[in-house]
């Protein structure tokens, strides 16, 4: 079958490498600090991770939060600073006392009376924060907004991006959009590693005929619409008495993602790890770590899985933006992620759908599409960056 | 190297090749008049159609004993020249031209309307309007054979033979029901599985000339016991139907009850005739097909292009076809209400019926000439499920229903003006005084709420808010989530579903709040009240009230004018009193009409009769004479 | 696949027991899924895809046949300006590697990997048909109708091309042939054509199969919002209206589809390979 990418010549530097025994890692990472444009990269991407992370601290307005007689406000930048961050400290107080009511309760109950209240005791704990404008956040984001709401008051950044359907603030989206979306793509991302790393290393490592019959089925499922199934797959489990089943236990439509997502880029991974695989296992060093007695899990873990690290992590650097485009259509299709949580796919779509030769909200849909590019853009150009660190032939015939 | 160019050169232009064969193997001519018509219809077949989109086919290429007018969509003459009304109201005599045509050039006869009321009344054609037919004497009596009792006479219609078309009627066999045997194994199976099991069927033992013979519901490859002989269904004796055909053109309809509205109900489309021959000959679907379909309408269908366009030609055998100006017609189905849009502000169609909301929002800011918004018979409310707790309280549906902000829902979420509902039967029908709910009141809703065992909202469940996939009603039902976290602190989250999954949804009560329109079919209050009635098939929320049905029932057979409309206004009343339903808004006509587009009137009904629509090529853009379509609404 | 709850038939109407099982037991959703699934199959395999359940006057047969040669043109226009495009923009980059036109066209390149494509059509809308009003806004008919759709769908391909086109060049460039090629005396642009550009076509050709794949999954989107009346669309309302047997229809032709063009790919690489000799 085709070859996927040339992510195959890789393999002979990093065998090399090993060989001679200098250290692949450091090699690499001298030749990509010489990448001006890869580290410029990899700082934008830092920044913008760094950022989401951070978002519940910054003086922002919560993500949201209505103020529908500002509909589709345009981007306002003075004055700079509005006292209009409402945050109300009494009902958080008062939830820690019926809190300490319902654990009380929860010690002597059985196990649905136990799930019940458990609910009850997040929605107590969130309904603070879900007044004040902000979707379901755990309690590392809680306690943020806490020290933001002290440190800060009631001052909140103006409307810089301008303001939404809603009158919801676009940059505060942005921000907040940022945290989901990133992390769906990494998720996802390593998911799709986990089984492909595993599928493709047994299926070369151990090679003969079950080698044959797994790159068989990878080939068979090569071929088949994945994107259609898990549209199917999402559809089938946003069914009402499964959707709410699945709520109690925990599990919404994101943590769905994650492993849908994944099961769909696996396939690309197993083929190149197994290609990559294949090609160790008749190196010298592996043949003589057989020769010395080391078992098979221990080549494995210990030989074959550290060359795999390059080849991984140009997959990964490559699939993530993958996956973001890939949420951004489940959401054009409305399978995405739902209100109150939001994404950087809902936001373009929200913003595509406001565009009509009447009037452009143009501020809905450059901003998001800003964030979404420039993230994409680094990403996609630092996976270059990689790939030509790890294997200088390469390189010098690329730049 | 010359092998593999010429490879390639030939891959290329085998490429393009295709596309141009595509492309042009498929042009069609362009039409006189386009518009878009919302989304892909579910079918053209009179009988199992539900949706304006497809009335707006339908009514072109059928046509009842009586039509809609585009003035005021009061019953004209159509397919009947004259009728006669018994004193009492219950007899109708209709006399048929003798020029109406089916497209074949064959007659319109009585036996047409008899045989295509009887489809509509059959189960097997599973009609989601065979309501329309129970005014008929006995005609509900015939779609439920559940009702049938000892002593009725029943007609037996035997299974067919392989490869008969599905439409076509098996043997009949007349007589006389005897007993009806419930199957031995039914109570059990009922009670094990719950509402999923499957009924099995009795066995209806029926004297036929002279012997007892027994039935049962069965295919030839079902196990009966030995003595019982396979049939398709058992119905009620048709010509127990109050329906006669009296001759060729003469028919008559008797009712249970006097209906002042009846005739508004015949121009309507489920009661509209369909071809026997073409119906029987193709069986069902395939008789819809474009080069199949026989119709008597002033269009004909000449193709159809699946989520692409629906395409009509005036009817050469139709019987007033001096008077349809229009020649071709294609009806786009168009999902997207941007492209729509889009399509309209190009000139490629010239009637956009579902502008986006902010588009209406920014156009209705100056003053246009092909944009009216009037009121229409129309309301958008919410379902609430009335058998799943919380909302098996009184206190907690109004507490929902006090807390929504419908003046915000219009203005943020809506774009032409839409009016604030807080009853179900819209301002605009006549005679008739509204029946409110109580206000918004976001305090009081509270205190209900707490009333009810939720203080502050503290353990209430999560709800989930259901919609139909669409802009508009994704804003609304996101506007609400937000509304009822604000005033009452309760979570609710969104699903939205397509047409078909969400009818399903609702239909099964697999919903705890549900976004629901209805327009009204006739001009009476009648539509929206009996929609409620225990069971009914658009009640869609477990509301039960003996009350409540005794009221409309009582209605139903009340002659004085005035007292019926007092007994609807109290059956409404006690309707928003109990709350199974949250009125939100009150729809406004949104169509957008070039001005060149003659003869199409704002309605109450929004109904758009293509048969009177002509285009006036004299007119330009900008011409300061206003069409019908712009003239004041009274 | 029948395990899907909500079933396939929206009966608006609540129907009385003796029409239900009536009705379950004409679309046999009373025999157990095992059961039903080896029917569709069989069924399935003597060509006739059943009747959508959804569209109540059509069967998959049918669907497929009025969607296929629409979708099917949409994606070949898109593949063919992806081609043209990406190998034009990545010859060009080649060549003149390390200039301004370099650059940019790589890094337009990037953004348009990086945009979604939705995005990317309702600007295009919005400059093509409003802003300067050379095409026609939605539908399907004409050629010209066929354009702007094409485009928006094979920009994130042609993007990746002229990537692929680039790096293989600047690698076809370096050889020992090429040198040769060079010394005696050709111009550079000949050099590039008739020596470089068929080895760099390679990699292009096995991108191919993915491209295709990412073109029918693609066109969802650009058929939605120009209104074009394709498969892409169809099988997403199949989909999201649980319309089961025009789902799996659909799946069944999409594979069917995909494994065919990984075969041709797989035929062109072994005829187009310089490497391998034709007899």
């Amino acid at each position: 079958m085709s070859q996927p990418e040339d992510l195959s010549i890789t393999l002979t530097t990093a065998a090399e490498k090993s060989a001679t025994g200098v250290s692949l890692g450091r090699d690499a990472w001298r030749r990509l600090r010489r990448n001006r444009m890869a580290m410029v990269c990899l700082g934008t991407l830092i920044a913008i991770t760094a950022l989401a992370l951070f978002t519940p601290l910054l003086p922002l307005a919560p993500p949201d939060k209505h103020h529908t007689n500002l509909q589709y406000e345009p981007p306002k930048f003075s004055p700079l600073f509005e006292r209009t961050y409402d945050f109300d400290w009494k009902s958080v107080e008062e939830s820690q006392s019926r809190i300490a009511e319902l654990e009380q309760k929860l010690a002597s109950a059985d196990k649905r009376e136990a799930n019940k209240i458990t609910l009850e005791m997040e929605n107590i704990l969130l309904r603070p924060y879900r007044d004040a404008g902000y979707p379901t956040v755990g309690a590392i984001s809680r306690w943020m907004i806490r020290v933001r709401s002290h440190v800060f008051g009631d001052i909140n950044l103006a409307s810089f991006a301008g303001r939404d359907e809603f009158g919801r603030d676009l940059l505060s989206r942005v921000f907040w959009g940022a945290r989901i979306s990133i992390v769906v793509g990494i998720v996802a991302t390593l998911v799709s590693l986990l089984i492909g790393v595993t599928y493709g290393a047994v299926s070369g490592y151990v090679g003969g005929w079950l080698d044959e019959v797994m790159m068989r089925f990878v080939d068979i499922l090569y071929s088949i619409p994945f994107i259609f199934v898990v549209i199917f797959i999402i559809t089938v489990l946003s069914d009402e008495k499964i959707k709410s089943r699945l709520q109690d236990m925990g599990i919404d439509r994101i943590t769905i993602f994650y492993f849908v997502v994944g099961a769909i880029y696996w396939l690309t991974m197993a083929r190149v790890v197994r290609g990559q695989v294949i090609s160790l296992r008749t190196e010298p060093f592996i043949e003589s770590a057989k020769a010395l007695g080391a078992s098979q899990t221990r080549i494995i873990a210990l030989h074959i899985l550290p060359n795999l690290l390059s080849v991984v992590i140009v997959y990964l650097t490559l699939t993530i933006p993958r996956v973001m485009l890939f949420e951004a259509f489940l959401s054009f299709l409305g399978l995405g992620v739902e209100p109150p949580d939001v994404s950087w796919g809902l936001l373009a779509n929200e913003g595509i759908k406001v565009i009509t030769p009447v009037k452009i909200y143009w501020w809905l849909i450059v901003y998001p599409s800003l964030a979404l590019g420039v993230t994409l853009y680094a990403l996609n150009f630092l996976g270059d960056g990689l790939r030509d660190a790890l294997d200088p032939r390469l390189a010098s015939r690329r730049s | 190297m010359f092998g593999r160019t010429v490879f390639l050169i030939v891959m290329v232009v085998t490429g393009l090749a295709a596309v141009a064969w595509a492309v042009y193997g498929s042009r069609l001519a362009p039409a006189d008049f386009s518009f878009t018509n919302e989304t892909e219809i579910a079918t053209v077949d009179p009988a199992l159609a539900t949706g304006q989109p497809e009335m707006r086919i339908i009514q072109s290429l059928f046509e009842g004993l009586g039509r809609q007018s585009p003035k005021d969509t009061h019953f004209a003459p159509g397919a009947a020249e004259k009728w006669e009304i018994s004193e009492d109201g219950r007899v109708y005599t209709f006399h048929l031209r003798h020029d109406a045509r089916w497209s074949n050039g064959e007659p319109v006869t009585a036996r047409d309307f008899s045989y295509s009321i009887r489809r509509l009344l059959d189960p097997l054609t599973y009609s989601r309007y065979a309501y329309e037919g129970w005014y008929l004497v006995n005609g509900k009596k015939y779609t439920l054979a559940s009702e049938l009792a000892a002593g009725d006479p029943v007609e037996i219609e035997m299974n067919l033979a392989a490869g008969v078309p599905n439409t076509v009627r098996g043997e009949l066999l007349l007589g006389k029901l005897v007993r009806r045997e419930a199957s031995a194994a039914k109570s059990n199976a009922t009670a094990a599985k719950g509402d999923d099991a499957e009924p099995k069927q009795d066995i209806f033992v029926v004297e036929i000339d002279g012997k007892e013979r027994r039935f049962k519901v069965a295919e030839a490859t079902d196990r009966v016991p030995k003595d019982v002989e396979r049939c398709r269904q058992v119905l009620l004796d048709f010509r127990e139907v109050g329906l006669k055909v009296i001759d060729d053109y003469t028919l008559e309809l008797r009712l249970t009850n006097p209906t002042p509205y009846f005739l508004d109900l015949l121009a309507y489309y489920p009661l509209a005739p369909v071809n026997q021959a073409c119906v029987e000959k193709y069986g069902s679907p395939d008789w819809l097909r474009p080069e199949h379909i026989v119709t008597n309408g002033p269009f004909r269908m000449v193709a159809r292009r699946l989520r692409d366009r629906v395409r009509l030609v005036r009817s050469d055998t139709y019987w007033d076809r001096e008077n349809v100006k229009l020649n071709v017609v294609d009806a786009l189905s168009v999902d997207d209400r941007t492209t729509a849009f889009n399509l309209y502000m190009t000139r490629m169609v010239d009637w956009d019926t579902v502008p986006p909301a902010e588009v209406l929002r920014e156009l209705l800011k100056e003053p246009r000439n092909d944009l009216n918004p009037a009121p229409q018979l129309t309301t958008y409310y919410f379902l609430l499920n009335t058998t799943r707790p919380p909302l098996d309280d009184k206190r907690v549906r109004q507490a929902l229903s006090m807390a929504i902000d419908r003046e915000e829902v219009t203005r943020v979420a809506t774009g032409a003006g839409e009016i604030p509902a807080y009853s179900l039967v819209p301002p605009s029908m006549p005679g008739y005084h509204k029946q409110e709910c109580k206000p918004f009141d976001p305090a009081a809703a509270r205190k209900l709420l707490a009333e009810a065992g939720f203080p502050e909202g503290q353990g209430f469940p999560r709800i989930e808010i259901l919609y139909n996939t669409d802009q508009a009603h994704q804003a609304i039902a996101e506007l609400i989530r937000k509304q009822w976290q604000n005033n009452l602190g309760i979570t609710a989250t969104l699903r939205n579903e397509e047409w078909g999954s969400y009818q399903d949804s609702i239909q099964q009560l697999k919903f705890t709040v549900a976004r629901r329109a209805w327009v009204g079919d006739y001009m009476d209050p009648n539509t929206y009240a009996d929609m409620f009635v225990t069971g009914g098939e658009n009640n869609n929320t477990g509301f039960a009230n003996p009350e409540y049905d005794k009221l409309i029932s009582d209605a139903a057979t009340e002659v004085d004018k005035t007292k019926r409309m007092e007994l609807l206004e109290k059956s409404e009343r006690m309707l928003m009193d109990e709350q199974p339903i949250i009125p939100v808004y009150f729809y406004v006509s949104r169509n957008m009409v070039r001005p060149w587009v003659r003869g199409f009137y704002n309605t109450l009904q929004d109904v758009h009769p293509i048969r009177d629509i002509w285009i006036d090529r004299s007119v330009k853009q900008d011409d300061p004479r206003p069409n019908e379509y712009m003239e004041p609404v009274k | 696949m029948l395990a899907v709850p909500g079933g396939p038939y929206s009966a608006e109407r609540n129907l009385p027991p003796e029409l239900e099982a009536n009705f379950k037991h004409r679309y046999r959703t009373d025999l157990p899924w095992y059961e039903q699934y080896t029917f569709d199959l069989s069924r399935d395999l003597t060509g006739d895809l059943g009747m959508s359940s959804r569209l109540q006057d059509f069967s998959v047969n049918q669907v497929i046949k009025e969607g296929l040669p629409i979708s099917a043109s949409l994606g070949i226009f898109a593949l063919f300006f992806a081609i043209v495009l990406g190998l034009s923009a990545g010859i060009v980059s080649a060549l003149y590697r390390g200039s301004i036109a370099d650059f940019s066209l790589m890094s337009l390149a990037t953004v348009g990997i990086a945009i979604p494509s939705f995005v990317v059509a309702g600007l295009a809308i919005m400059l093509f048909v409003f802003v300067i009003p050379i095409f026609p806004a939605a539908g399907w008919g004409t050629l010209r109708q066929l354009v702007l759709p094409s485009l928006c769908l094979g920009l994130a391909y042609a993007a990746e091309i002229a990537r692929i086109t680039r790096t293989g060049m600047l690698d076809a460039l370096s050889q020992d042939y090429v040198r040769t090629a060079r010394a005696k005396g050709l111009s550079e642009f000949m050099v590039a054509i008739r020596h470089a550009l068929p080895t760099a076509l390679l990699p292009v050709v096995s991108y191919l199969g993915p491209a295709v794949a990412g073109i029918l999954t693609g066109s969802v989107v650009i058929e939605k919002i120009f209104a074009i009346p394709g498969l892409g669309w169809h099988f997403v309302q199949a989909a999201l209206q649980r319309d089961l047997t025009l789902a799996m229809g659909l799946v069944l032709l999409y594979t069917v589809l995909l494994y065919t063009m990984n075969f041709i790919v797989d035929l062109s690489y072994g005829i187009l390979d310089p490497r391998v000799e034709l007899k």
